[in-house]
């Protein structure tokens, strides 16, 4: 009796589920699925609009000899690998000093940091541009010299071209990041800090034992859309060093998008996107695996 | 259960599946037909802010003289352009025109989607075009669009602070300089204490892409006009490279040039221009002048709507100075309206519309008004004699006009000898190698040895050891 | 919030003294981020000057609308660009709210069959660049379904983002399953559960998701650049582009457009505020 009630009920639920996804699970097979087969088609071919011909693995295995490929792989690895754990962790220090304030000033705070993802990718690439200009007179340069450091040219030098796209990065992504943990944050139930209270935790404890278990789906949802879209970047290096110098920022989205576009060699550069698809998805499972042992699915 | 999880993943495969029929099937731009007019799109930027208006006019009056035709205009800003265009090709729909660079036709070319107007195109049409300008539209025999202008592209000079330096640049623009007295001529220029320097002798726009810009314009006077010879070999792999490129180097490490040149863009070079932190910038236009006069209008104005601590300035047109002794050669980028063709056949007549669309956009008071916003002078008949009914630019500098009347006559000639596929993969050793190692040297990372092998392996793999110049 | 240490009357100078170190460090923050905007707001007050006569300077001396002016005297269509974001975002965030709300709770919460293997092909998919995937969606919408130029498609191919059923399903997925269980053997349905249960405690999560998908519908540049010709068409984002010419950029009237275009995202975020501070009241519900 109890499982055949229990079987129908399930029965009843995976009706509504499917209603649930249809809309979204349709879209996706229309405006994302046929298009990345289509790119994945297009990946073994030599493609012309007019004519194209079947290459089989050619296009893999062009980028696989291609040294370029790899470095610019190396070069989205360390700008993800850096830049998606510091904007995480700093959106969760400001977040956790955001909530015991009072509404009004916890909205203030709030906009502020929400503000720079308001504004569009463009005008503020021009701002970056005048905050790193190269010569003593520029903004960043007189910040670093009060404290002694000599001028750096910022965007032109391979030493810190990279770091220079890291620091913007950071700071322009911040704010969605800290609306998302706020968020978080304020689902957490009072009334385990009130357990975690009378057990006589510290301020640490009760972070350690308390808000990061209970905000761990959040955060596995932050790094790996982090992750995706750190992997994918390609407008801050396009707008700002075009990869260079001697291609110390050629991220895999500029190389893919060269490919596609500047050089009309679309097959390859869907080869590439595939390829760094893979590399995406083999790290997603990683922080599944770690990450979210605990948070049912 | 399994049996509802399969079906809507076979109702999903279906789905994606007739998509990627259609897909494959899809038409693309067919000769379209409204109340029986034959349409002709173009994709063009906006030259300057008055230009979204007259685009329209302009589209207005070639349908009035036309009414069996209907040309569609679309604008897009003229940094945008080529990704909207370049979807648009790969996508098999590209439109009728477009505007885009010369440098642009190999890389169109190789899609064969360009259409090769000649055939279509009345005598008059191409006739009516310096013969060599036009050529930049020509690959093989083919002719694959019409000129607008030709912009030299120079370097320019603060012209108080050249006289200050006892430079004699009237002399200059007559008869060029050598790199060596270039070089002594912007040492004057600097304004140092110490470390601090306060103007330098030349600053040119090498951010990002830019850098490319810099080497283009000054290897053509270093022997080396093209990137391939006239028996087809690949040139920069030429040792001429490395004293070059050590020449280029030691502008920076006289301190004549800022040491953090690798990153000054285009706008911070005409801040510092226009505020006296240097005397000599590039890369210089035409346009430069009347950017120049404008200013010094709102400084005699002093209403605060000058660029803030800028100087009254006279733009100089200056030509790029020689290396080793080769001979003189300007840079001109030659910009026009190409063809296309969509995925299916073009009947031959419209074709031929599009040819004559395309003309209209390139000539007569079209082209005038285009070469006077840009404050140069046409290079086709009709757009000259358009030209002279225009009221004529005010207070233009003559000897700046002279100048680059001199240097349009020196512009490097056009290449329709080289193939297109030769011709993409110079194009990508340069985006991928040249310009990259060159952006390293400017930032004193690399050596010109080290660039100048670079481009010798890179050149190697793609045209092997005998397309290559190996001296 | 029992998450800081509530200090008694006698050490409340305890308590001010962190706060305003507190204060301090986010004041700080805040001046690092909002440098940026501060200076794109002082820039479109600037003459409408190419690019080179930008001023690199913290303080404006010359403050004048011009720039405000030439931009919407630039072209007809300036409102009109804006009224077309609204348009577009607006469509895009409601219909990103409710149905990756309901997927993200049938993820989350909900078992059926194929649900992780579908999950996981949504989450792939995500994973290849656009730069690629552009090129056949153009295909599809500009010569298959001959969308040029229409609303629809501005719209469909964000109809339903992944990004928000993914976080959907993570914050619905830390709802306790007892107070949904507790429903469920009442005799609610699944999609009563939703309407009743989750829903009115996901205000918070809900406003967020609105908020951001409005904030990345309306500076979307690319798709929009592509998919319309008309200038009637374009969208706020495509129309700031719009100021870059042969030789130079309109600096302050693009400063001034980006300025324009970030108020009505401003208005909505103090619109929906009060929902980002309410939380959630699991513990009403279940009381």
């Amino acid at each position: 009796m109890q499982t055949a009630k229990k079987r129908k009920r399930l029965n009843n639920d995976a009706k509504w589920g499917y209603v649930f996804v249809f809309v979204p699970i349709v879209s996706f097979i229309i405006f994302t699925l046929y298009p990345v087969v289509q790119a994945a088609i297009v990946s073994f071919q030599s493609y012309k609009p007019l004519k194209t011909e079947f290459v089989g693995f050619s296009n893999y295995s062009n980028t696989l000899k291609n040294g370029l490929f790899f470095k610019s792989i190396w070069n989205t690895a360390v700008y993800t690998a850096v830049t998606v754990p510091i904007s995480i962790l700093v959106a969760f220090i400001i977040s956790i000093l955001l909530v015991p304030f009072k509404k009004r000033s916890q909205s203030f705070f709030k906009a502020v940091f929400y503000l720079p993802g308001i504004a569009s990718g463009v005008a503020l690439s021009f701002v970056w541009k005048w905050i790193f200009d190269p010569l003593p007179s520029g903004l960043l340069n007189s910040v670093i010299r009060a404290f002694g450091i000599q001028n750096q040219n910022w965007l032109g030098s391979s030493q810190t071209a990279m770091l220079s796209l890291i620091i913007m990065t950071i700071f322009s992504g911040l704010g969605s990041t800290v609306i998302i943990y706020v968020a978080a944050l304020l689902g957490i139930d009072p009334t385990y800090y009130e357990v975690a209270n009378i057990d006589g935790a510290t301020f640490l404890q009760r972070i350690k034992y308390v808000v990061w278990p209970m905000v761990k789906p959040t955060t596995v949802f932050l790094t790996i859309t982090g992750v995706i879209n750190a992997f994918q970047a390609f407008q801050t290096a396009y707008l700002m060093t075009g990869g260079g110098p001697d291609h110390a920022t050629t991220m895999v989205g500029l190389l893919i998008f060269n490919n596609a576009f500047k050089y009309f060699n679309y097959g390859e550069a869907c080869a590439q996107a595939l390829l760094l698809a893979g590399i995406i998805a083999v790290f997603a499972v990683f922080q599944f695996k770690v990450m979210a042992a605990d948070v049912e699915y | 259960m399994k049996k509802r999880n399969l079906s809507v993943l076979l109702a999903a495969a279906m789905i994606a599946s007739t998509l990627a029929g259609c897909g494959t099937t899809a038409k693309g731009t067919a000769v379209q037909q409204s109340n029986g007019k034959d349409i002709v799109k173009a994709l063009l930027p906006p030259v300057s802010a008055s230009y979204q208006e007259k685009l329209m006019e302009y589209a207005k009056e070639f349908n009035e003289a036309n009414p069996d035709l209907e040309l569609q205009i679309t604008t897009a800003s003229w940094e945008d352009i080529t990704e909207k265009l370049d979807v648009q090709v790969n996508a098999g729909s590209p439109p009728d025109i477009a505007f885009i660079g010369s440098t642009g036709v190999t890389k169109y070319l190789d899609t064969e989607m360009l259409v090769d107007i000649s055939k279509y195109a009345d005598k008059e049409m191409i006739e009516d075009y310096n013969a060599d300008i036009i050529n930049y539209f020509k690959n093989g025999d083919g002719l694959y669009g019409f000129p607008a202008y030709v912009e030299i592209q120079a370097i320019g000079g603060n012209k108080a602070m050249l006289e200050e330096a006892g430079i004699d640049w009237q002399g200059i623009q007559k008869n060029g300089w050598t790199y060596e007295e270039f070089r002594e001529a912007i040492k004057k220029g600097v304004v140092k204490d110490g470390d601090n320097y306060s103007r330098y002798g030349f600053v040119f726009a090498c951010s990002g892409v830019a850098a490319k810009d810099y080497f283009s314009i000054f290897v053509k006077n270093a022997g080396m006009s093209a990137a391939f010879d006239k028996d087809l070999k690949y040139t920069y792999t030429s040792s001429h490279m490395v004293p070059f490129l050590k020449d280029i180097r030691a502008l920076i490490d006289d301190g004549s040039m800022p040491k953090e040149l690798s990153s000054v863009d285009a706008g911070k070079r005409w801040n510092m221009f226009l505020t006296e932190q240097t005397m000599i910038t590039g890369k210089g236009l035409s346009v430069f002048e009347k950017l120049a006069t404008d200013n010094n209008k709102k400084l005699a104005a002093n209403d605060g709507s000058a660029v803030e601590g800028s100087q009254e300035v006279e733009y100089i047109v200056l030509p790029v100075p020689t290396f080793q002794g080769n001979k003189q050669q300007a840079q001109g980028a030659v910009d026009g309206y190409v063809c296309f063709r969509g995925k299916d056949e073009p009947s031959p007549d419209h074709l031929k519309n599009v040819a004559k669309a395309a003309y209209f956009l390139a000539s007569g008071k079209r082209a005038a008004e285009t070469c006077q916003e840009l404050y140069i002078s046409p290079i086709c008949k009709s757009g000259e004699e358009a030209f002279a009914s225009l009221p004529p630019m005010e207070g233009k500098n003559e000897n700046n006009t002279n100048a680059v009347k001199n240097l349009a006559t020196q512009v490097a000639e056009a290449r329709p000898d080289i193939p297109a596929d030769l011709g993409a993969k110079a194009i990508k050793i340069e985006d991928e190698v040249i310009l990259p190692k060159f952006q390293g040297l400017l930032a004193g990372e690399i050596t010109p040895e080290e660039m100048h092998e670079a481009i010798k392996k890179a050149a190697v793999e793609a045209f092997g050891e005998e397309g290559c110049v190996m001296d | 919030m029992g998450l800081f240490r509530q200090y008694g009357d006698n050490q409340k100078y305890k308590s001010v003294l962190r706060n305003g170190a507190m204060t301090a460090i986010l004041l700080f923050l805040a001046v690092l981020t909002l440098f940026p905007i501060y200076y794109m707001v002082i820039s479109s007050f600037g003459p409408p000057n190419e690019i080179g006569a930008a001023s690199y300077t913290l303080f404006p001396k010359y403050v004048t609308l011009d720039s405000y002016k030439f931009f919407f005297g630039f072209s007809k269509s300036s409102f009109r660009w804006i009224v077309n974001s609204m348009i577009v975002a607006g469509v895009v965030t409601l219909s990103n709210v409710v149905f990756a709300g309901m997927a993200g709770y049938a993820f989350a919460k909900v078992r059926f069959p194929g649900s992780k293997f579908l999950f996981f092909l949504l989450l792939f998919a995500m994973m290849v660049p656009y730069q690629v995937t552009q090129v056949p969606l153009y295909i599809l919408v500009a010569n298959v379904l001959k969308l040029t130029d229409t609303y629809t498609a501005l719209i469909v191919p964000s109809l339903v983002t992944f990004y928000n059923v993914f976080m959907a399903k993570q914050f619905f997925s830390s709802l306790p399953t007892s107070i949904l269980e507790a429903a469920r053997t009442e005799g609610c349905n699944q999609f009563q559960i939703l309407i009743k249960i989750v829903i009115p405690i996901s205000k918070t999560i809900l406003s967020v998701m609105a908020i951001m998908t409005f904030m990345g519908s309306w500076n979307t540049f690319f798709w929009p650049f592509l998919i319309c010709n008309n200038e009637q068409m374009q969208t706020i984002q495509v129309g700031l582009k719009n100021f870059s010419f042969a030789n130079t950029t309109y600096f302050s009237p693009m400063m001034a457009g980006a300025t324009i275009s970030a108020l009505p995202m401003f208005i909505l975020f103090f619109t929906l505020q009060k929902y980002f501070l309410e939380g959630v009241t699991v513990g009403a519900v279940k009381g």
